[in-house]
């Protein structure tokens, strides 16, 4: 047991460390806005294209594709704020509507990314090459940096929100508008802010997960429906929350992998889900309502 | 449902049920056979998001589950094809029955996220199970519809012309009768008023079970016809494209008009199919549609029925 135990731990803390960075994206967006941004999957996969681009195709080597990436995400990002869900602020149905925009866009993102960029794979160099060694268990190099890298990044978004004065202008404008306007806060700034620091998170990810998988369009969609799932357990209110719910599921999910193999182990997360919903109906760790 | 409105849709029926004397090429028919099959998703999925306010996201999962339904029991199980479309309609209850056990306490973004998962659940099982489903390939050469010696496939498509015509005419009627029932209105009720609704005795966890197994039977119908009329059965039909395509239709019809999404999906089948032809669209008429739904919703959230209904000066949605 020994010789797979390590492995599989490593393994659920690099879809943990995955998933918490996509996750606190959404949840970053919903507690500011109250938009689910469904077009988050398409932006980590926009940022992994761009890095590619930059990297391979102009050759200006790794670190400027990284950032290429993560500003065309942000970029794509204020844009889909600006266009397709400002115009809607204020609408009795700002919630759904902005659900069926945010998916709109995705589906434009990735069929323009097929058009521009063809279905060829494609793949990112890794930031590190070579092995770590974790407790006897040998990992790559890359992906001990995902692990790391991770929590280093919620860490500075925690301290981010709480801590400076743009940071907490987010959460102001999240708790109550009016009152944030009055206080001189720019809200509409704000929400340009909270989507641009979303696509950034989603860029992150795109351009890390770009090196360990193959680029496809469909990229973003399976990292975005976990995100999904993390989101359900632990609910949309709390950065710490959403955290500590992509961790626990990044966890479930590897060793559901070990014990039950491949092919089951989307079911018995499915069915963990509605199990927790049924009886939390705002998550594992949620405590406010949507 | 105005009396004009009535007139109107069974002005259509009669229209459309005598297209096939006119058009008598196959392709043509083929159009306007996925159209109908559209229409059907599209029509029922109006019943849980337009007129049950219903966030609903894992409608086209239903469609799926029919379609898999049928390519199961007549691939693996060799059941004759008439038994296996309806069925469709039976797996798909059960799934919405399943997912109605969350979704009928949950709350606003909840409900999107859960049945939006459910879906791509059904399509990670459908990949996994490869025995069964034939993984990412999916099922091929499922046997066709026949009456005695007769193959429905034969006179450029005739007969399943008027079965799908027929699907998607008992979907609609079925629907409008729902609407303007008693449990149609304690739908609207609890769509813009939940509270209220709730006050007066009507139980809102009750209603979204109802109406989830209500919107699903046909969809999953329609999903066995599918297969059986495709004689393929593939994993897309669980993927985001079906799903944007066929939410737009909603959106562009009209959310809780039940006629307005049976037009769009007419409409839109047959503008992308005519843009599927045209050089280096493949991709692109997927982005016309999604941009079309996105000026839809800030110009006219109404939809399209909305538009005719100011110009005509007859009021309201159903």
């Amino acid at each position: 047991m020994d010789g797979v135990l390590i492995p599989t731990l490593v393994s659920g803390l690099l879809l943990g460390s995955l998933y918490a960075l996509m996750a606190s994206g959404l949840s970053l967006i919903w507690t500011t806005l109250g938009v689910f941004n469904f077009a988050h999957g398409a932006l980590m996969t926009l940022g992994a294209y761009i890095a590619w681009t930059v990297t391979e195709q102009l050759g200006l080597g790794l670190a400027a594709g990284f950032v290429a990436g993560i500003g065309a995400a942000v970029i794509a990002g204020v844009v889909i704020e600006l266009l397709l869900v400002r115009p809607f602020y204020g609408s009795r149905n700002m919630m759904l509507i902005t659900v069926m925009t945010t998916l709109a866009a995705s589906t434009i993102i990735e069929r323009g990314i097929s058009v521009i960029w063809g279905p060829r794979l494609k793949q990112l160099p890794r930031v590190i090459d070579g092995q770590v060694n974790i407790l006897g268990a040998p990992v790559s190099a890359h992906e001990t940096l995902i692990i790391v890298l991770a929590p280093a990044v919620l860490l500075a978004l925690w301290w981010y929100t709480g801590r400076t004065r743009s940071g907490r202008s987010l959460r102001a404008v999240g708790q109550n508008q009016d009152s944030a306007a009055l206080i001189g806060i720019d809200v509409p700034r704000t929400f340009s802010l909270a989507f641009g620091l979303s696509a950034a998170l989603a860029g992150v990810t795109g351009v890390l997960l770009g090196s360990i998988r193959f680029i496809t369009p469909g990229l973003g969609a399976d990292p975005l429906v976990n995100a999904m799932i993390v989101v359900i357990f632990g609910g949309l209110g709390s950065l710490g929350a959403t955290a500590g719910a992509a961790y626990v599921i990044g966890m479930m999910e590897a060793l559901l992998v070990l014990w039950l193999g491949l092919y089951w182990t989307p079911s018995v997360l499915f069915v963990a889900l509605i199990a927790v919903l049924v009886f939390r109906p705002n998550g594992l760790f949620g405590k406010v309502s949507a | 449902m105005t009396r004009t409105q009535r007139l109107f849709a069974l002005a259509a029926l009669v229209l459309l049920a005598i297209v096939p004397f006119f058009v008598t090429d196959s392709y043509t028919r083929h159009v306007f056979i996925v159209a109908f099959i559209y229409a059907t998703v599209a029509v029922n999925w109006d019943l849980s998001l337009g007129l049950g306010g219903l966030f609903n996201f894992g409608h086209v999962a239903f469609f799926g589950i029919g379609v898999y339904t049928a390519a199961i029991l007549t691939t693996a199980l060799d059941v004759s094809p008439w038994i296996a479309i309806p069925a469709g309609g039976i797996t798909a209850a059960i799934a919405a029955l399943i997912i109605a056990l969350p979704v009928a306490k949950l709350q606003g973004i909840y409900v999107v996220l859960v049945t939006f998962a459910f879906g791509q659940l059904c399509l990670q099982i459908v990949l996994s199970q490869g025995d069964l489903t034939g993984g990412a390939e999916g099922l091929v050469r499922l046997p066709y519809l026949t009456i005695g010696d007769y193959k429905f496939i034969r006179d450029f498509k005739f007969a399943y012309y008027y079965l799908a015509l027929a699907i998607l005419a008992v979907s609609v009627i079925v629907l409008l009768l729902i609407a303007q029932s008693p449990f149609g209105k304690s739908l609207r009720a609890v769509r813009d008023n939940p509270d209220y609704a709730a006050s007066r005795g009507i139980s809102v966890a009750r209603q979204r079970v109802l109406v989830l197994v209500a919107s699903s039977v046909m969809t999953g119908v329609v999903g066995g016809f599918y297969a059986i009329y495709l004689r393929v059965a593939s994993p897309e039909v669980f993927g985001f494209s079906i799903a944007t395509l066929v939410v737009s239709m909603v959106l562009i019809g009209g959310a809780g008009s039940i006629i307005g999404p049976a037009i769009a999906a007419l409409a839109l089948t047959f503008a992308t199919e005519a843009m599927a032809g045209v050089r280096g669209m493949e991709e692109a008429r997927f982005i016309i549609v999604a941009v079309a739904m996105i000026v839809v919703l800030q110009v006219a959230p109404g939809g399209v029925v909305d538009i005719f209904g100011r110009l005509l000066g007859s009021g309201r949605k159903t």
